[in-house]
């Protein structure tokens, strides 16, 4: 089984770099939603054919709320807004790759002198969402749209929920339940906020402060 | 007893969903905190059990926090009877969104598990995203979007942190906070090192420490000045609980001073900063927020030194939260007469309120630590503490920032209260429910300053043994 969690991580931080790699904020949602579902399929692999609740309860809800509900909030978020792609990214789409690539390196780097206690599920666990945190970050800060913004942040907590399965007994099941509603309630006000800001846009777009926000929503 | 404390304020605000007056919304949000903070004052007599399994626990820190949260809430509903006389706009989403958040910090108060802590502050933050934005405008819409990505980030950060210390008391199992104090010979202190890095910088973040704190100026300068109160008061007061427990655990594993040393670089750095920025400000609200980054640099600076320093620390928790209903109270009154709080809108307002003026001299000199105010004794044991333990330049270093940050202050606030008078656009008489609720918090702080009831003493040295500082 380990080579399906193998399999898993990798696709995850080959997805956080396609993501990276794209202009258009509906593809990259779609990318994130493909993401969010491998990941929800972690659970599964995890303890060699011995599927307890707890991974069923885990995999089948970040399914639902990461797979589907924050997608389609997302869209939601997205519906009204002319633009749909993004605007002049700081850093241009080759350079921001190469980038990437050297993050992920430095990631493996990194994870090389720390070392998991007891016996990992699979070695790639630890660099592979040390890199995508990384990548997510890069999204954020490269990124000037809001949307893009948030969908950055979404694949950092990805990065994160990656890492946390690898110690699942520790957390009860009721607070890993608590850290993904959090998240999900977080993305749910930052797309109300995001159109709130639409709407101020389109009421008054020539104002002085908003021709220095164009720039980051 | 303390899910009932947690529940009370929830489900109220659900009771606000359905199609009620905006008089007895305002009613029901004063009896609430008159409940909580009544059955706050019970468990100064009595601690409540453990409850759920040991996730639910009231130590006294826990206690000291939840009383500046129960009184910062009641005296901002005193507040409220007067603000919302003059106020045409709903208090619906305001108070559904304020009750959640007492909600949510009492269960920070009481939280002894390091994920259900994660998960309530979390929660804090984004209960009073909501808040900010109340004025609806562009800059408030802009300073909601900042505070929301900047906090959420760096909690998220605190979220690695607290996986990386599940990592670390592998050999424990579980992340309740005993077990990993009775354990904690066997924690690994490489990952706990990594996860103390990612601790403070996570809720530092959310606490406005110096280089995350950008969100601050912004987000306190568009909230109106309940909202500032309870954000500058409670909820930064409750990230700093996460670093006390954390503390605890380092304590107890034998990395005070690699913790220390991380706190003590910061809190300098939060001293540092708001003393460059201040001299440049030109709205109270705004100048108010920087001095709040400071009161935060002094509270890491008291934890990272340790002993009187920790003592001045929680004690500084205390008066800061007074301090700041004072500060942002005023600002908010202020606010309101004349729709703006910029120091070139508001000129003379001794002259035209003058009730409203004292207490806006007041508020500045308690935010700055000047005597009869209890700051004062705070920030005197904190820098005696940098004193004691032979941390000279630093003790003068800090001495010097809190002076240039009495000068900005000053500069602000005495060219608002003096000066030529401008008539209010608004022009509204002052309240007294409003001042009430100001002057209650102005009279506690000099009863603190001049004399410590004994009970409150033993309460903060029974916190300090808590937190275990050599």
């Amino acid at each position: 089984m380990t080579s399906w969690v193998d399999v898993i991580c990798i696709t995850v931080v080959f997805l956080s770099l396609i993501i990276l790699s794209n202009y258009r904020v509906a593809a990259m949602i779609r990318i994130f939603a493909i993401q969010s579902f491998v990941l929800g399929l972690l659970p599964f692999f995890l303890h060699a054919f011995c599927i307890s609740n707890r991974d069923v309860i885990l995999g089948v809800v970040t399914m639902v709320l990461k797979a589907v509900l924050v997608p389609s909030i997302l869209f939601w978020a997205i519906r009204h807004v002319s633009m749909r792609s993004e605007v002049k990214p700081i850093i241009g789409l080759s350079a921001s790759i190469i980038l990437g690539a050297m993050i992920i390196a430095g990631a493996f780097w990194v994870s090389l002198s720390l070392k998991l206690p007891g016996k990992p599920a699979s070695d790639l666990i630890l660099p592979c969402s040390l890199s995508t945190v990384l990548l997510g970050f890069m999204i954020m800060v490269t990124r000037t749209r809001a949307v893009t913004q948030v969908l950055g942040y979404l694949i950092m907590e990805n990065g994160i929920f990656l890492f946390a399965v690898s110690l699942f007994d520790v957390m009860p099941v009721l607070i890993e339940m608590g850290i993904l509603l959090d998240i999900f309630v977080a993305v749910f006000i930052m797309a109300i906020v995001v159109n709130h800001i639409n709407e101020e846009f389109e009421k008054n777009p020539a104002s002085v402060t908003f021709s220095k926000m164009g720039e980051t929503f | 007893m303390l899910t009932l404390l947690i529940l009370l304020p929830f489900i109220s605000a659900l009771g606000i969903f359905l199609p009620v007056s905006k008089k007895f919304i305002l009613k029901l949000f004063i009896a609430v905190s008159f409940c909580h903070g009544l059955i706050v004052a019970l468990f100064w007599m009595q601690r409540p059990p453990v409850e759920f399994n040991g996730f639910l626990v009231l130590d006294p820190l826990g206690l000291i926090l939840l009383s500046i949260v129960s009184f910062l809430f009641l005296s901002v509903s005193v507040f409220m009877i007067g603000y919302f006389k003059h106020e045409p706009r709903s208090n619906r989403l305001l108070t559904v969104c304020l009750l959640c958040l007492l909600s949510t910090m009492t269960l920070v108060a009481v939280s002894y598990h390091f994920g259900l802590l994660w998960v309530s502050i979390e929660a804090t933050t984004l209960f009073s995203a909501p808040l900010i934005s109340y004025h609806r405008n562009q800059q408030s819409l802009q300073a909601t979007w900042r505070y929301l990505l900047v906090c959420s980030v760096g909690i998220a950060l605190g979220l690695m942190g607290t996986f990386f210390l599940a990592i670390a008391a592998h050999d424990v199992h579980t992340l309740l906070l005993p077990a990993i104090l009775k354990g904690s010979s066997s924690l690994s202190l490489n990952w706990m090192k990594l996860s103390i890095i990612f601790f403070i910088v996570g809720y530092g973040c959310k606490m406005g420490l110096a280089p995350t704190h950008s969100w601050k100026p912004d987000a306190y300068g568009q909230a109106t000045g309940m909202v500032g109160v309870i954000m500058a008061g409670a909820l930064t007061q409750c990230s700093f609980l996460a670093l006390l427990r954390i503390a605890q655990v380092c304590n107890k594993a034998g990395l005070t001073e690699f913790y220390s040393s991380i706190l003590i670089v910061s809190g300098m750095l939060s001293l540092l900063v708001p003393a460059l920025f201040i001299l440049g400000e030109k709205s109270i609200k705004r100048a108010f927020a920087y001095s709040s980054i400071e009161n935060m640099g002094l509270l890491v600076l008291g934890l990272g030194l340790g002993a009187v320093g920790l003592f001045g620390a929680l004690f500084h928790m205390i008066n800061n939260a007074l301090a700041k209903s004072v500060m942002f109270l005023t600002a908010g009154s202020i606010a309101q007469k004349y729709g703006s709080s910029r120091a070139d809108e508001v000129k003379g307002i001794i002259h035209i309120y003058p009730l409203t003026g004292i207490l806006l001299v007041a508020a500045f000199l308690a935010g700055t630590g000047m005597f009869p105010f209890a700051t004062f004794h705070s920030e005197l044991l904190i820098l005696n503490a940098a004193i004691t333990s032979r941390h000279y330049c630093l003790a003068a270093g800090g001495v010097v920032c809190l002076g240039v940050m009495f000068i900005g202050v000053a500069k602000i606030v005495l060219g608002v209260v003096h000066g030529k008078p401008r008539e209010p656009l608004l022009a509204k008489k002052e309240n007294t429910s409003m001042n009430a609720a100001i002057l209650l918090a102005v009279v506690l702080l000099v009863g603190l300053g001049l004399w410590m009831p004994i009970g409150l003493e033993k309460m903060i040295n029974n916190a300090v043994k808590l937190i275990g500082a050599v």
